[in-house]
């Protein structure tokens, strides 16, 4: 398994998802420096990073002692098919799907986590993550390239409502059948 | 799929298994939807035993949630500890004395035998034989004295601290004495667990071949644990992916290559072996020196960010995503658990099989509801 | 005279007493309580280990742990009941025949135990809310001695006379 190509295969999808700065200068303030960025490893950055603005799509190296997983992609919302593609072609498997609530930014945080269950090799983790618009939260599903991920999004959808469009099954799955909220949500109140 | 169910002429019927079956080991139910005794379609209904875990770590702090991993998965309670108190640890930065992470290594390890000796148990009175439960529960007993010895209770332990381990060990001589007299013991029981049952020819007529699980299949669920190395696939955080201090021993990891439940079952009698085996050099080397920090944190507030911590635990990788905002509070806290994929491959692989066999199918997954549900 | 023109509901379940014949059936009854094999959570777990070599709960004569509510006396609430379940469970000791009693097992089943908070959504606070409960035994799980115990006082509270020492704290 080539680590380094899950990488770079990764890196270019997020740049192509990377809006080109003239066409979007309300939504994401693009950084001059975004290609040295990504080389950047080490949560000092990062954390003065999410301090400030909103991170762009990209894909960070981490540092597993302190983090627990070794990749971070973050992608747009259509992009993470592709993602769960390029995952399945390496040999990954997939761990978890799990979204949070980001009430005061209006968005949800939609992840992935992929890691590789090997015999002879160390495991690698990598984390793919997306944030979606929290009015309309809809993520198309990954459960046609690893089925595992139905039950997990299923999960996500019955605990946080977030939409994923194409799953063959969005049902009730912990809460009783006829329950109409969404517990995991910030502002849910019984 | 049987013949039978493709073709249009047959009609199929649904039954329940469960919420409340013997065999389902909880409150799982199965919709199964049938063919005279194969099984058309078996979808499991989760839910039963819901208990909010995920919301309870975010309305409480960080050390208020130490005791709610212990009660998610009941069996392999202090390895779920285990990866609670690492995770906090490797993001607020906390360092662990040596004997504290030996301590910690023996508590996860002594009870895993007891998590795999319980399963042998259960698991053949599924099949239909009472006996083993007996001789299983006679021996985990004398291994409960133990963990009640160091940790002050029997099943829903809560021994570790951030930093550390609650309570030292009473008398070390004492402690170590049992564990040796209970390992030899075990260790002389389990030839005659081998030829009581694992020799037994009904047994193998049972297993052999029945609920094949290729790697693909695990792969493609995230099946980890017993299953996967069920599979072939020689594959152990403990290993792979090592924490706390488990490079320093040498132990193995059994792995078999037919991917049935016979597979898994021997899997997990391999593994009690090894534990015993940790267990032993872990007492042999067991240091000397603080149990704590000797800065302990009072106050936890981990920068932001999320982390991530996996830990092997009985019935595979247990792992915990947190995402802090850096407050003494979580922002989110995940459960990845190993049973929740572990039974999502369920139902594609119990295509077509017969219903007894589907049980004991089910058996060998070793399910822990309230983990699953969480 | 037919039966139908007397309305079932006032009709009490024994109409006539018989004492000494009631005594009879009910040392009977508490000799051989059939515990319903019935487990929710961690608590079932020590229930089992009752059940198992060291405690041994045969020798209360209440090993007997029927699958079935149809043959059960007693049922043995072990763990916590949230709202999919509860209905489950009510269905359950309908089932049941009479006479029949309840024993709730641990935190969860008496209260919700640790799982009730302030805005929680999925756990019933305890069992007696939609079943009579005879005998309550507290602990997060009790040991299997508090179910012994909880045992013996159901004997207790079926024949009216306590038939084991009880044990002082030490």
């Amino acid at each position: 398994m080539d680590r380094a190509r899950i990488q770079d295969d990764l890196e270019a999808l997020a740049a192509e998802g990377r809006p080109v700065p003239e066409e979007s200068p309300a939504e994401i303030e693009v950084e001059e420096q975004a290609a040295e960025e990504e080389q950047v490893e080490g949560e000092k950055d990062k954390k003065k990073k999410e301090e400030e603005k909103p991170r762009e799509n990209g894909v960070l190296v981490l540092d597993h002692l302190k983090r627990g997983f070794h990749l971070d992609a973050q992608l747009n919302s259509d992009q993470v098919v592709a993602a769960a593609e390029i995952a399945d072609r390496a040999g990954l498997s997939l761990e978890a799907v799990t979204g949070v609530d980001w009430l005061k930014e209006k968005k949800f945080e939609v992840i992935y986590d992929y890691a590789l269950y090997a015999a002879d090799e160390d495991l690698f983790r990598v984390v793919v993550r997306s944030f979606i618009d929290r009015d309309n939260p809809d993520i198309p599903t990954i459960s046609g390239i690893f089925p595992g991920a139905n039950w997990h999004e299923r999960e996500t959808w019955d605990l946080l409502g977030i939409n994923f469009t194409g799953h063959p099954q969005l049902e009730r799955f912990l809460l009783p059948e006829d329950a109409d909220f969404h517990p995991l949500r910030k502002d849910y109140k019984p | 799929m049987s013949r039978l169910a493709q073709s249009q002429h047959y009609e199929t019927f649904d039954i329940n298994l469960g919420p409340q079956h013997p065999a389902t080991h909880g409150v799982l139910r199965v919709k199964l939807t049938m063919d005279g005794e194969y099984i058309v379609r078996a979808e499991p209904v989760l839910g039963y035993i819901h208990r909010m875990h995920e919301k309870m770590g975010e309305n409480r702090t960080w050390a208020m949630f130490l005791p709610n991993p212990s009660r998610m998965d009941y069996l392999s309670a202090i390895a779920f500890n285990h990866g609670h108190v690492a995770l906090v640890e490797r993001a607020a930065g906390i360092e662990v004395p040596e004997r504290s992470e030996y301590l910690r290594v023996i508590m996860v390890e002594l009870n895993r035998i007891q998590s795999h000796l319980l399963w042998f148990g259960a698991f053949l009175l599924d099949l239909g034989g009472f006996t083993p439960l007996l001789y299983a529960f006679d021996d985990r007993e004398k291994l409960l004295d133990l963990l009640e010895y160091v940790t002050g209770s029997r099943l829903t332990y809560c021994y570790f601290r951030f930093g550390g381990v609650y309570n030292d060990l009473d008398d070390e001589e004492v402690f170590k004495t049992g564990v040796h007299e209970f390992i030899a013991r075990l260790r002389s029981r389990l030839p005659m667990y081998h030829n009581l049952v694992t020799k037994n020819i009904i047994l193998r007529k049972r297993l052999e071949g029945v609920g094949p699980v290729s790697v693909e299949m695990c792969r493609k669920y995230g099946a980890t644990g017993p299953v996967l190395r069920g599979s072939g696939v020689q594959f152990d955080i403990r290993k792979n992916e090592p924490y706390s201090v488990y490079p320093e021993f040498d132990f193995e990891v059994p792995v078999y290559e037919d991917g049935d439940s016979k597979a898994r079952y021997m899997v997990r009698m391999d593994e009690i072996e090894q534990s015993m085996r940790i267990v032993e050099q872990a007492l042999d080397k067991l240091p000397d020196g603080p149990i704590m920090p000797k800065k302990a944190p009072k106050l936890i507030k981990p920068p932001k960010g999320d982390y991530y911590f996996a830990v092997e635990a009985a019935r595979g990788t247990f792992a915990l995503r947190t995402v802090s905002d850096g407050t003494n509070t979580p922002y989110r806290m995940k459960v990845r658990s190993p049973t929740f994929s572990n039974l999502s491959l369920f139902e594609e692989a119990s295509q077509g099989m017969l219903l007894a066999d589907a049980l004991a199918f089910m058996g060998s997954l070793d399910l822990v509801i309230p983990e699953i549900d969480r | 005279m037919g039966k139908e023109n007397i309305p079932s509901s006032v009709v009490p379940s024994s109409l006539v007493h018989f004492a000494p014949l009631e005594k009879l059936l009910n040392l009977g009854r508490a000799n051989s309580l059939w515990p319903m094999t019935f487990g929710l959570a961690c608590c079932a777990i020590e229930m089992m280990s009752a059940g198992g070599p060291r405690f041994d709960l045969a020798r209360f004569g209440c090993e007997v742990f029927r699958p079935s509510p149809r043959q059960s006396d007693v049922m043995i609430v072990a763990g916590t009941v949230n709202k999919k379940m509860a209905p489950a469970v009510k269905t359950l000791y309908d089932q049941m025949l009479e006479p029949k009693w309840v024993i709730a097992m641990g935190n969860c089943a008496i209260s919700g135990g640790p799982f009730v908070f302030e805005g929680q959504y999925n756990v019933v606070e305890g069992v007696d809310q939609f079943l009579p409960v005879d005998v309550y035994v507290p602990g997060c799980p009790p040991r299997p001695e508090a179910l012994f115990e909880a045992i013996m006082e159901l004997e207790e509270k079926i024949t009216g006379k306590r038939r084991w020492p009880r044990v002082e704290a030490v």
